[in-house]
């Protein structure tokens, strides 16, 4: 008898341990590769180099404040990722309301959206280069052919339209899994609403105002909070396409951080103002959490 | 009225197919662009106006990129590379997912867990691409398959471990409990019950991974500068970004490099919304 039980209590120890034991992997990976990494980058933040040596100073963060390149990256940035994020909704949503029945080859229409999604990001910046390309791409060859004069359209040559081309890629690759998830979202909502609305003789603008949006706005909060994250650390896609460029027109704050660290290496530097945007996406993600959780 | 009714009802269904095609040929179009660049000659590449369709394919620009140039490296580096982290990130997530969603843990710590893991996938990367970088260098493991290798399987980690816990959080507990009560150990009830239910889920999870890797290019730019060691993604960008451009070369490559990804979404067409959302949406 106490012998069972020494042995059943044995057993019941390493069933305690047992769940410490499967995490630990994780975590000494995460700390190592997520954590030290961060706080590496906060110490090379606060220091100097100096010519006795390197010293603890807050030289990194005082230039923030008088970098206007760094103040334009931003400001990029953030109109960059609202007017995409915009778009990608708006005609996401569209499309979600359009399709949501049955439609005869609706898997077929779902594989070839999810085409752009999938492209790997340099690939997709290929893609677009092909495209704008002022002398052989198909887009200014298709004007030329329908009679428009394509002479000021240079595209990634031209400052304004560079910028609108970079909005335009991002709306072009990511607008398909808005629609995915906001038709998840819709077919997730029950029948019942729509036939109290109907009883109570409500517009279609009333149904969708007062029922659907409700209804969906979890969905499009997730949508909201995941493609946010995305837009403010855009890199790839505009490293391909623009570089940046022309001048300093499509410098996304990711891609000044890049050239600080990579071209000019000035390590911390890029480390302070790779700490702004972690903070920016910290807070908007934060804040949209915060939504979300209210709204459950 | 019926006739009405009717009317509106058609129009909506014309209004339907319209906004269908309309949206798949956006969708499609420029890659088949790509795809018709990577196959015409450099005469027929630069046409005006723009040949969609009518050019005498040839295969040059394939064999120009991956048999003379290095392309073919690049290819067999990203392949290493994007099987061997998602190896790593599946098993060391999976164990992570069971005990987090399997065990109660003291002071909420199974729950502070997990959204501290989750939080990790939350940082920009460049934020940790500066600190990486040189970090690798103090290691001397720059231009390496192994800093990629390790970097990936973190990247990877937290996805593997949040969408495993909702696949391990849908399997019923009797089913284990019943294992553990016929004498089965905890690991041996995992292994025997748990995983085989949740193989559809594990198996789209690497999907995932493996796509996330292949795609990558950020740290694979910082990491990895040399032939012997650069991915495909960073390789075609070298050719981007170089003054005089290979748009045939370009695309052959762009076009490999999305045709296993390509074939790997079909497949898990299913969970793809629900790996996107890293499992907040059940699509």
């Amino acid at each position: 008898m106490p012998r069972s039980k020494r042995f059943s209590s044995a057993l019941n120890r390493r069933e305690l341990l047992l769940p410490y034991l499967l995490v630990a992997p994780a975590l000494v990976v995460l700390l190592a590769l997520s954590i030290y990494p961060l706080v590496y980058s906060i110490t090379i933040s606060l220091q100097q180099e100096t010519t006795t040596g390197v010293v603890w100073s807050l030289v990194h963060f005082k230039r923030l404040a008088s970098d206007g390149f760094f103040r334009t990256a931003m400001v990029h940035t953030l109109v960059y990722a609202v007017a995409a994020l915009t778009c990608e909704v708006l005609l996401g949503l569209g499309l979600a309301l359009l399709l949501n029945q049955q439609i005869r080859g609706r898997g077929l229409f779902r594989a070839s959206l999810l085409v752009p999604m999938m492209l790997p990001t340099v690939v997709v910046g290929v893609v677009w280069r092909l495209l704008l390309n002022p002398n052989f791409g198909a887009i200014n060859g298709t004007l030329k052919r329908i009679g428009i004069n394509t002479e000021s359209l240079t595209w990634t040559a031209s400052p304004r339209l560079a910028f609108l081309a970079v909005i335009a890629v991002d709306v072009w690759q990511w607008t398909p899994f808005v629609f995915l998830v906001l038709l998840a979202g819709l077919q997730a909502i029950p029948q019942e609403p729509y036939e109290a609305a109907l009883i109570d003789g409500s517009s279609r603008w009333q149904t969708f105002r007062h029922v659907t949006l409700p209804l969906l706005k979890p969905a499009i909060l997730i949508v909201l909070l995941l493609r946010t994250m995305d837009l403010l650390r855009v890199f790839d896609q505009i490293f391909i396409l623009t570089e940046g460029g022309p001048g300093f027109a499509t410098e996304m704050i990711s891609l000044y951080i890049y050239r600080t660290a990579f071209r000019f290496f000035d390590f911390g530097y890029a480390a302070a103002m790779s700490f702004v945007l972690l903070a920016v996406t910290n807070v908007v993600s934060v804040v949209y959490l915060k939504v979300l959780q209210d709204e459950r | 009225m019926r006739d009405r009714r009717k009317g509106i009802l058609r129009t909506r269904l014309l209004a339907q197919a319209g906004v269908l095609l309309l949206a798949l040929v956006a969708a499609l179009a420029p890659v088949y662009w790509m795809l018709t660049i990577s196959l015409k000659t450099e005469v027929d590449q630069f046409a005006i106006p723009p040949k969609w369709f009518s050019f005498t394919p040839t295969l040059q620009h394939y064999t120009d990129a991956f048999v003379t140039r290095s392309f073919g490296q690049y290819l067999l580096t990203s392949a290493i590379v994007a099987v061997v982290s998602t190896l790593f990130a599946l098993v060391i997530g999976t164990l992570a997912a069971y005990a987090l969603t399997r065990f109660r843990l003291p002071y909420h710590l199974d729950r502070k867990l997990s959204l501290w893991i989750l939080s990790t996938r939350m940082f920009p990367a460049i934020v940790t691409a500066v600190p990486l970088f040189l970090m690798m260098r103090d290691l001397r493991l720059l231009n390496t398959k192994a800093s990629l290798i390790v970097v990936y399987t973190a990247f990877n980690l937290p996805f593997v471990v949040w969408m495993m816990r909702g696949f391990f959080a849908e399997v019923p507990r009797d089913l284990e409990e019943a294992a553990l009560v016929d004498g089965d150990s905890r690991l041996g009830a995992l292994f025997r019950v748990v995983l085989p239910l949740v193989a559809p889920g594990l198996a789209a999870t690497a999907v995932f991974c493996l796509i996330v890797s292949w795609n990558e290019f950020l740290f694979a730019l910082v990491l990895t500068q040399t032939d012997a060691a650069m991915t495909l993604p960073v390789g075609i960008a070298g050719r981007v970004t170089q003054y005089e451009i290979k748009w045939g070369v370009m695309s052959a490559a762009g076009v490999v490099a999305m045709m296993p990804i390509l074939i790997f979404a079909l497949a898990m067409q299913r969970y793809l919304v629900r790996g996107l959302s890293l499992g907040a949406v059940k699509g």
